[in-house]
């Protein structure tokens, strides 16, 4: 399936460590009062991939995260990472996740905000490299800004470089590029990557946009409607680094073409549910 | 407008008030303000004196009452089971009469200025408990969920999360509490203070003294004013853009559904009896003053003259009653209606905005004297102080409540050329009604207050007349009585504005009750 990476460059000053641990889900589910958000899934990713979840709005992507990160506990079934559970990882401040609505805090600057990743993940502080991540997603001048000032896609932008600098084993990034304009999607779509393959972090990717799914991800796992299942499992064997050209390419389109499909057939009837 | 420009109404007004005055001069009302001048200048050393042991009471208990509603609002986040009761009963010591409250602190602490102090932290806390509370709760789910991600735990989340956000709401507290301050101050002189605004006010009422009485009232509002300013300074300081003043209704009390907060009130009052009961244990209070929850059912129910007593007691607040309920209806009406047709005419209510909130800034109850003295010692007089507590509050409220509807939403309005009147009663007019019920819920405590102010002061009738009386003639069983049954009648009243408000916002705003 997908490629474990062991990335050379250092560009970012993150060291490798050891390969992340695969992640396995037995039986999950989520309720939410009489609403059963996932049926039971059963699921094994591979740590130090990355693994995109696309599906419909409202499906429980954002629910399987917050059962990744330790955040709610699921239902019924459990999650292991290697031999700990994500409560466990959490405790250890082994994740860090950029949230879907980047949950910026407001009184904070985007210099403030990135020290904060690093701060809770109880790492020293270190001013340089925190500056380092602004710049790499793009928001060099924009060190003394509040999140008030900036744009959506900025915000999204300021939660992927707080997460970071937590130097997470686990990433969780919910729908991070969802109000990034298209040009700054493709940029941060080709300068990630190396960001965490350097770090051997295991991350998990929620996103619309198929091909991003399929330009970023080592497999992409497509989602039924609610009560969520795993409705198509696609393997994504394309080289890395993954150029921008790649999207051009017949074997890319096919992929893309297989997750489409996919995804309309796990679509509902047409009608109200 | 700066400078001259700025000064011009002013001057006008000033004008406007001694022309007035002169004319009217034979009915006795207005002091001009040539003779208030005249009084401050030669009472200049005596007025500051006085102003200086007033500020200073009220310095002290503003800080005291504001290290006591953040306590409690911390109290109340970090006990979210006891969060109600909690609440309740914050509620319902705010509800007790100051000029109640104000004897029975005399006779504890003696002469000196320690019920003064207690007075102005009394009337602050409370302000400043609810809105920190709001501010402590209002952060966004995933703000806790990024600390609980890095496996950070409720103190740091408190501090990096809830303490922040709750700043630019303390500060709002911090500044509502500054009038609060001196009029509890003032109120607490009135019952019985040897120095002070609130005794030379006493002093002037009694000489029948029209400048004295004005100059102290003019001297009280500016001071107080002065503070306010500041306060808002300090305000704008910690956040350029801070939230309008909403304090939520209790929380989780559904619409419709009586039984959850029922028992919680019966809940609270039993723990408040209890304190009650257990404090005058614990400090070993004579029997003589210090009434126990039992004594005063004693008084009431089980006594050969209970029957005697509760007659005199509830002719009291049946007369209290019939004055606070028309004034508390009157001045939220005027408020409301008065933001509502202001916003017909914008240009109108740029202007009225800034006054209504200088006004807030003078503790109301210096200026009832004037008004007593102006409407006479009847109802009018008394129905008016409430009125006028009452009104300016809400029309702040009201009408920041209305610069809060959403951009869109009037532009959407706009966009179809919508006359204003349909503007109002479709866009504004539900933007209005979450602020409306936040300032009537306020203006309970608020009517209370000033009715039994205006009763001690001035007219002779009703609860706050009883107070008075019972506190001079040493009937402390009555005067213990008589506050906890305004304190209940408070409560009752609180609660069924809670109920109105639940039941509307439920219909007609929705996602305000969520949380
Ligand atoms: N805290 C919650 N309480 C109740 N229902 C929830 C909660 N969180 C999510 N849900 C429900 O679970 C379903 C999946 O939500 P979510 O995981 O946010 O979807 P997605 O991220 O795929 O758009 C939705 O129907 C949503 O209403
Ligand atoms: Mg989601």
């Amino acid at each position: 399936m997908a490629e474990r990476r062991g990335g050379p460059s250092s560009a970012s000053g993150i060291t490798a460590r050891e390969a992340a641990p695969d992640i396995l889900l037995q039986g999950v589910t989520r309720d939410f009062g009489a609403v059963a958000a996932l049926a039971p899934i059963d699921l094994r990713i591979t740590g130090g991939a990355v693994t995109a979840l696309v599906g419909p709005s409202g499906c429980g992507k954002s629910t399987l995260l917050r059962l990744l990160a330790g955040l709610i506990p699921p239902s019924r079934g459990h999650i292991l990472v290697g031999a700990e559970t994500p409560d466990a990882l959490r405790r250890r401040a082994g994740l860090a996740m950029a949230f879907q609505d980047a949950a910026l805090l407001p009184w904070r600057s985007v210099r403030g905000n990135v020290a904060l990743g690093r701060a809770l993940a109880r790492r020293p502080r270190d001013p340089r490299a925190d500056e380092a991540l602004i710049g790499l997603v793009g928001l060099a001048g924009f060190e003394t800004w509040r999140p008030a000032e900036l744009s959506g896609g900025m915000r999204q932008r300021a939660a992927i470089a707080r997460a970071l600098a937590a130097a997470p084993e686990l990433l969780l990034l919910d729908e991070p590029f969802g109000a990034v304009d298209e040009l700054t999607r493709e940029r941060l779509n080709a300068e990630l990557p190396p960001l965490w393959e350097t770090a051997g972090a295991t991350v998990i990717l929620v996103t619309h946009s198929v091909t991003e799914a399929v330009r970023l991800s080592d497999r992409v796992l497509v989602m039924t409607p609610r009560p969520a299942r795993i409705a198509a499992d696609i393997p994504v064997p394309l080289p890395r680094p993954r150029a921008e050209a790649l999207a051009a390419t017949e074997r890319f389109a096919g992929i893309c073409a297989a997750v489409r499909a996919a995804l309309r057939s796990a679509e509902p009837a047409a009608g109200p549910r | 407008m700066r400078g001259p420009g700025r000064a011009l109404p002013l001057l006008g007004l000033i004008l406007l008030w001694e022309v007035l005055a002169r004319a009217t001069a034979q009915s006795f009302v207005i002091a001009a303000p040539t003779a208030i001048a005249a009084h401050l200048a030669t009472h200049a050393e005596l007025l500051l004196r006085a102003l200086g042991t007033t500020a200073w009471n009220a310095a002290q208990g503003y800080l005291w009452g504001n290290l006591a509603g953040i306590a409690l609002a911390l109290a109340a986040v970090s006990a979210p089971r006891a969060e109600r009761i909690l609440s309740i009963l914050a509620l319902f010591v705010f509800c007790l009469p100051l000029v109640a409250t104000g004897p029975v602190l005399r006779v504890l602490s003696g002469p000196g200025n320690a019920p003064q102090v207690a007075l102005a932290a009394l009337a602050v806390y409370y302000t400043t408990f609810l809105p920190v509370l709001v501010g402590l709760r209002a952060a966004p789910q995933s703000w806790f969920e990024l600390v609980r991600s890095h496996g950070r735990g409720p103190l740091a989340a408190l501090w990096l999360v809830r303490l922040p956000a709750a700043l630019p709401y303390l500060a709002a507290g911090l500044q509502i509490a500054v009038p609060a301050a001196f009029l509890g101050a003032m109120v607490g002189e009135f019952t019985g203070a040897e120095r002070g605004l609130g005794m030379l006010t006493l002093r002037a009422l009694r000489g029948l003294d029209l400048p004295a009485t004005w100059a102290i009232a003019v001297i009280a509002a500016l001071v107080s004013g002065l503070a306010f300013h500041l306060a808002g300074r300090l305000a704008r300081w910690l956040d350029p853009a801070p939230p309008a003043l909403l304090p939520a209704a209790p929380a989780g009390a559904r619409p419709l559904r009586l039984a959850g907060p029922l028992a919680d009130t019966v809940l609270a009052l039993a723990a408040g009896g209890l304190l009650w009961a257990g404090l005058m244990e614990l400090f070993a209070l004579p029997d003589f003053f210090a009434k126990r929850p039992g004594d005063v059912w004693a008084f009431l129910v089980t006594d050969a003259q209970a029957g005697a007593h509760r007659a005199r007691l509830a002719a009291a607040l049946g007369q209290t009653l019939a004055m606070a309920g028309p004034g508390y209806l009157a001045g939220l009406a005027l408020g409301a209606g008065l933001a509502a047709g202001l916003t017909l005419r914008p240009g109108l209510a740029g202007l009225a905005m800034p006054l209504a909130v200088a006004l807030r800034a003078v503790p109301i109850i210096a200026t009832a004297p004037v008004l007593i003295w102006a409407l006479g010692r009847g109802a009018a007089g008394t129905v008016t102080v409430v009125a006028v507590m009452i009104f300016f509050p809400t029309l702040v409220a009201c009408l920041s409540g209305i610069a809060r509807t959403p951009r869109a939403v009037l532009d959407l309005f706009d966009s179809h050329a919508a006359p204003g009147l349909q503007r109002l009663l479709w866009a504004q007019l539900p933007a209005i009604l979450p602020a409306f019920f936040a300032a009537a819920r306020m203006a309970v405590p608020a009517a209370i207050l000033a009715v039994t102010t205006a009763e001690w002061l001035a007219t002779g009738r009703g609860i706050g007349a009883l107070m008075a009386v019972s506190a001079a003639t040493s009937d402390y069983a009555m005067l213990w009585s008589a506050t906890a049954a305004t304190g209940l009648a408070a409560l009752a009243a609180h609660g069924a504005v809670a109920w109105a408000e639940r039941a509307v916002l439920s219909r007609h705003a929705a996602e305000q009750v969520a949380r």
